[in-house]
């Protein structure tokens, strides 16, 4: 018996011919927010249908899973009480209204007519779609669709919160709004575990990412010291690839072996953990030939895996 | 790792309850106060059986209700068109059929059709617009009900349409004095039981086909030819002996003998093979289905 909300060890998924997850291990201890963070067909969504029973696992002697103490395999229902799901589609109801959404789902979570109607009140005003309540689906922006999705997955008052890319395609106020009500989720003890392609997504409310490729997981922990430990803190971004064997050259010359180079081809990127050795390599360049910035987890995922987050596999 | 005792009694396991006592005094502190929002701690426990299989149905008939002119509408005049088109105008030309005026004969028959057409139509066009299309199945697999809950829920439905509409058209015939009250007002019943029998053969389709457009095999291949061979237009009696051991095979053919029964035929012993069909039939294409459709619903 543990008291993990989630454990994972050993999962594999295959279809057909795709190994979607490929011996994929993670634990959730306590609340907070765990973002699963990937370029497209990491194998973020899969592993997500694993939890809540949506998909079968290949059978395994050494899988082992268990969400709140259930195995999604044989209690999908208890863990699906506990938990709510938003999934990456959108699939409400085009022809119902907002209100009429929401009522419908609040049969499947066992909620009487007066319960529903007080719970659904709630949400809407939490989720700040209460004037849209009349509003059939089809009528709604995209991100009050999204903010229905969740306040839907909401409905059961769920302990874990699992949201399939929550902010994808959505302008930055929305997205700053969602962050904003996951985060207070998050203070009531609500346990979230969503997927992402930004990682400004994952830095910004994450207490733990899991950076997954090809099915694998690559790095597992706290953002800031993901990074800390993994990468130099600076970056110079050179946007003239052009200039890179001038560049090289004054850097062997120099003997600057604290400057790490990532030569992507139409890009070429400078690391290094003092900004004074970027600032003097920039020092050679016109201004708007190059930036120097903090680096992020797009950094730290290039320098893995050798690729992009957007880039699809 | 629970065992199956502690399955059955959710939440009870140390995990969920440490998660439950840990969020109440974090709520306490903020302003927001999520869990005081009105709710019984209904995430607790999932639903018992019966209560999700009808959540689902309880989804369909809100959905259906929204837009109930256009979708009831077309299929409730069908069977009212035919009886008046047919039934009236060939009628004055065949005069009796098995004994009793041809509209009364036709009429009776047209109480299943109608709960045949309606269920056949939900489960196969319907189910692979809710599957494919409009993916809402994906949404409602994350609330606490299983693929097979979401499946029979379906069925059930689909059996209650086949019940309204075989209402529907009992009721126009009664008011228009083609059918007269008595045993006929448990036609319903047997719609219901027809609407559950051809909703597992949709769905069973639905496990088979590669695109909307093959239902039209359904319909053109199975379903109009049974509208004239199994004894709803004509007594089977009449077409020739080779081809009767065929409409015998056939589902429409039962339910309605047993209508037949109740419009004024009566009871005999070998309507008991008729309702061990439809009881055997319905039990087999519905476990098939939800076998395969499970497949579909569960990657
Ligand atoms: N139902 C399915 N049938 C066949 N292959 C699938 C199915 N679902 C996913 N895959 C494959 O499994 C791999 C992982 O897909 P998954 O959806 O888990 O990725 P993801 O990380 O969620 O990607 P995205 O960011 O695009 O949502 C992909 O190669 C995908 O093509
Ligand atoms: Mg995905």
């Amino acid at each position: 018996m543990n008291t993990d909300i989630i454990e994972v060890n050993h999962l594999f998924k295959t279809y057909r011919d795709t190994r979607a997850v490929d011996d994929m291990s993670f634990r959730i201890e306590g609340p907070g927010c765990f973002a699963f963070l990937g370029p497209n067909g990491a194998g973020k969504t899969t592993t997500m249908k694993v939890l809540y029973g949506k998909a079968k696992p290949d059978r395994h002697d050494s899988t082992q899973l268990s969400v709140f103490g259930y195995d999604p395999r044989s209690s999908e229902l208890n863990i699906k009480a506990l938990a709510g799901v938003a999934p990456q589609d959108d699939n409400l109801d085009q022809e119902l209204n907002v209100l009429q959404n929401l009522q419908i789902y609040s049969r499947f979570y066992g909620l009487g007519t007066s319960q529903a109607a007080a719970r659904i009140d709630y949400l809407l005003e939490f989720m700040e779609l209460a004037e849209r309540r009349t509003a059939r689906v089809r009528e709604l922006s995209g991100g009050m669709k999204r903010r229905l999705i969740i306040a839907r997955a909401l409905l059961g008052n769920p302990r874990l919160l699992i949201l399939d890319e929550p902010t994808t395609g959505l302008d930055p106020q929305v997205r700053q709004l969602i962050w904003d009500k996951l985060r207070s989720l998050i203070k009531t003890g609500v346990t979230i575990l969503l997927t992402t392609h930004y990682m400004e997504e994952a830095y910004q409310i994450a207490d733990t990412i899991v950076i997954m490729d090809k099915g694998k997981k690559v790095l597992e922990g706290a953002p800031r010291r993901l990074l800390r430990d993994n990468i130099e803190a600076y970056v110079l971004e050179l946007n003239r690839p052009e200039r890179k064997d001038e560049l090289l050259g004054m850097l062997q010359s120099n003997g600057h072996p604290e400057i790490r180079v990532e030569d992507s081809g139409e890009r070429v990127l400078y690391y290094a953990g003092n900004i004074s050795h970027l600032e003097d390599l920039g020092s050679h360049l016109a201004p708007d030939e190059f930036l120097v910035r903090p680096s992020n987890l797009e950094d730290l995922f290039l320098r893995i895996t050798g690729r992009r987050l957007n880039d699809a596999q | 790792m629970p065992n199956n005792s502690t399955a059955t009694t959710p939440a009870s396991t140390p995990a969920a309850e440490s998660q439950r006592n840990a969020a109440l005094p974090g709520a306490a502190l903020v302003g927001e106060n999520f869990l005081a929002a009105p709710i019984d701690g209904a995430s607790a426990h999932p639903r018992n059986f019966v209560g999700r299989v009808m959540s689902v149905w309880y989804r369909h008939v809100r959905v259906y209700s929204r837009t109930l002119i256009s979708n009831a509408l077309p299929p409730f005049l069908e069977p009212l068109i035919f009886l008046v088109g047919i039934g009236m105008g060939l009628g004055q030309f065949v005069g009796t059929m098995d004994g009793q005026p041809y509209i009364q004969y036709l009429a009776a028959g047209l109480l299943i059709t109608a709960a045949m057409f309606t269920a056949t139509f939900e489960c196969s066009f319907g189910t692979y617009i809710r599957l494919e299309f409009d993916k809402v199945y994906d949404g409602m697999l994350g609330a606490p009900i299983t693929a097979n809950n979401l499946l029979l829920g379906e069925i059930v439905w689909a059996a209650t349409k086949g019940f309204v509409f075989t209402l529907a058209v009992l009721i126009v015939a009664m008011t228009a004095g083609i059918l007269s009250p008595g045993w006929i007002l448990f036609a319903p019943v047997i719609g219901f039981f027809t609407g559950a029998m051809f909703a597992t053969l949709g769905l069973l389709m639905n496990a088979f086909v590669k695109n909307i457009n093959q239902f039209n095999f359904l319909f053109s291949g199975l379903i109009s030819p049974m509208f004239f061979f199994a004894g709803v237009v004509f007594p089977i009696e009449n077409l020739p002996r080779a081809a009767q051991p065929i409409a015998i095979i056939l589902p429409l053919t039962h339910p309605v003998r047993l209508t037949r029964a109740l419009a004024g035929a009566g009871w005999s012993p070998e309507l008991w093979w008729s309702i061990l069909y439809i009881a055997v039939v319905t039990a087999a294409m519905g476990t098939a289905a939800l076998k395969l459709l499970n497949k579909k619903l569960v990657d």
